[in-house]
């Protein structure tokens, strides 16, 4: 569509080009339907709609659903409140103190070579199988994009503008808390970002891996266990929708706090 | 040679001025025994080729370069380090772009003594007196490439320093804004009459608004010519005789090119 036709649109277009998003899910679940009707065997694999919907009901009618997400959830925000800022005071410190730098960075790289679900039997050994196990892993899963994310965006600070501090005579905590700061806070947003989804998907993949218990995860082996396919599948679309949910959430309030980023960088 | 004593009478005065850097372990000599002295109120420009030392040399003066030998001094005090006494405006904005302009200009007041509503007064008369009021709140990637320099020769001013020192500050911009730029700083300046030092590799412009212009000479960087511009201000652009000055500097440049 050239700049012409865009500028012509009509209101009701306009609304209509928003939901251009929708229509290759709409499409997926129709083609999904069609075959789930095709066949006993088929609808095994491609669960009919109208059972996901049922279960959907069932499962939150009985408290099912809510309490899972809820395990689930909690789990994935206290972790996440953990990691994330011990991933961002770390960041800090390295890239503030070069001492600091200079002990810790060659550990962390080696450290963070493995990956997280390898870490697993080494913390079931240490920790056990519950609770507290999955929430480490969690914590662990958001630490790590946030120590590299923070670290990356305050020692990468522009010269230009350390300069300016030097002219104003900044102290090191002014030039801190007005320059690098602020500067660095693109790199930690990013950093964020990646640790809700880690911290989210490792949420589930702990209770994949330890203990059983409350949580989507569980939700999902217990309906295949029960071989209810419907059940998986609407955990599945449950975890997706709230990984979803979340990255737009933290974007949105990105947005607001960067809301002085230039579109192009110089 | 005999000691000089330093001129205490000059606002600023430049005495054997000599810089070097190290580049692959050999001594890159960059200025080379420049003397200047400059009176208070005076605008004076600088022109040269590249290589010439003349960003090194207003980098001297503002502090942030500070390994020299020989002599530079203000009000007879010699100068080390950066100082409240000194605004710097370089030749990109350099605004910090999390800021708004009113935040900008406020941060050259974080280390002055001032009760905060004499700060925030002193912020918007800097602010008005640049032509941006009614963008205090803008951020700087809304503004303009002139409004951000203003922005910036805003927030050079507000701690109201002793020398108002310029690095090619209009030499991002495109001509037709350079030009009203000129007139604004020419009417800030007629306004405050503080003493001033551009770099430029405009020669109109250092002509148009300089009391005197500075000629360097690269390898090494030292003064080949000081030309008196002795027209009261404000000028007229199209006078013969400015046009007479800028190509007598120009020839004086392009002498080494040419030749």
């Amino acid at each position: 569509m050239t700049a012409a036709t865009n500028a012509i649109k009509t209101p009701i277009l306009h609304r209509l080009s928003a939901l251009r998003g929708w229509v290759v899910p709409v499409a997926a679940l129709a083609a999904w339907d069609y075959c789930a009707h095709t066949g006993a065997g088929h609808a095994y694999v491609f669960v009919p709609l109208e059972q996901v919907a049922a279960a959907l009901w069932d499962n939150l009618l009985n408290g099912d659903l809510e309490l899972s997400w809820a395990a689930s959830a909690l789990r994935t925000l206290t972790g996440f409140a953990i990691g994330a800022t011990l991933g961002v005071a770390l960041g800090g410190v390295m890239a503030t103190w070069r001492i600091a730098d200079a002990l810790i960075n060659p550990l962390y790289q080696a450290v963070r070579q493995t990956p997280l679900m390898g870490l697993i039997p080494l913390i079931s050994l240490w920790f056990g199988n519950d609770e507290r196990s999955k929430l480490l892993v969690v914590s662990l899963a958001a630490f790590y994009p946030c120590v590299l994310n923070t670290y990356e965006g305050l020692s990468g600070a522009n010269r230009r503008h350390l300069e300016v501090g030097r002219i104003f005579l900044a102290s090191r905590g002014q030039v801190f808390r007005h320059i690098l700061l602020p500067g660095a806070m693109p790199a930690i947003f990013t950093g964020l970002m990646q640790a809700t989804a880690f911290a989210w998907l490792s949420s589930i993949g702990s209770e994949l891996f330890f203990d059983p218990g409350p949580g989507l995860g569980n939700l999902m082996l217990n309906g295949q266990a029960a071989f209810r396919m419907e059940v998986v599948l609407l955990a599945v679309l449950v975890i997706g929708l709230t990984g979803y949910a979340s990255t737009a959430l933290i974007t949105l309030v990105s947005r607001r706090v960067l809301r002085w980023r230039p579109v192009w960088q110089a | 040679m005999a000691f000089e004593h330093p001129d205490t009478a000059s606002k600023l005065s430049i005495d054997r001025l000599s810089k070097n850097y190290i580049l692959d372990r050999k001594p890159l000599r960059v200025l080379l025994n420049v003397s200047l002295d400059v009176a208070e109120g005076e605008f004076v420009s600088i022109v040269g080729r590249s290589g010439c030392g003349k960003s090194t040399l207003l980098r001297l003066i503002s502090g942030l370069e500070n390994d020299y030998s020989g002599d530079i001094r203000l009000d007879g005090q010699v100068i080390s380090r950066p100082g409240l006494d000194r605004g710097l405006v370089f030749q990109d904005p350099s605004l910090l772009p999390w800021m708004t302009v009113r935040q900008n200009v406020a941060f050259a007041l974080v280390n002055v003594d001032l009760p905060a509503p004499e700060k925030a007064e002193r912020v918007a008369e800097h602010i008005d007196l640049v032509g941006l009021k009614g963008f205090e709140s803008a951020y700087p990637k809304e503004l303009s490439g002139g409004m951000a320099q203003r922005a910036a020769i805003a927030r050079a001013l507000v701690t109201q320093p002793e020398v108002l020192l310029l690095d090619e500050p209009l030499g991002a911009l495109d001509a037709l804004t350079r030009v009203r730029l000129q007139n604004e700083l020419q009417r800030i300046w007629l306004r405050h009459k503080m003493t001033v030092i551009m770099v430029t590799h405009d020669v109109e412009e250092a002509v148009y608004l300089g009391d005197r212009v500075v000629i360097m000479d690269p390898g090494p960087g030292r003064i080949s010519r000081i030309v008196d511009v002795p027209h009261p201000h404000p000028r007229d652009r199209a006078s013969p005789e400015l046009h007479a000055l800028r190509d007598a500097v120009l020839a004086d440049l392009t002498n080494g090119v040419l030749s």
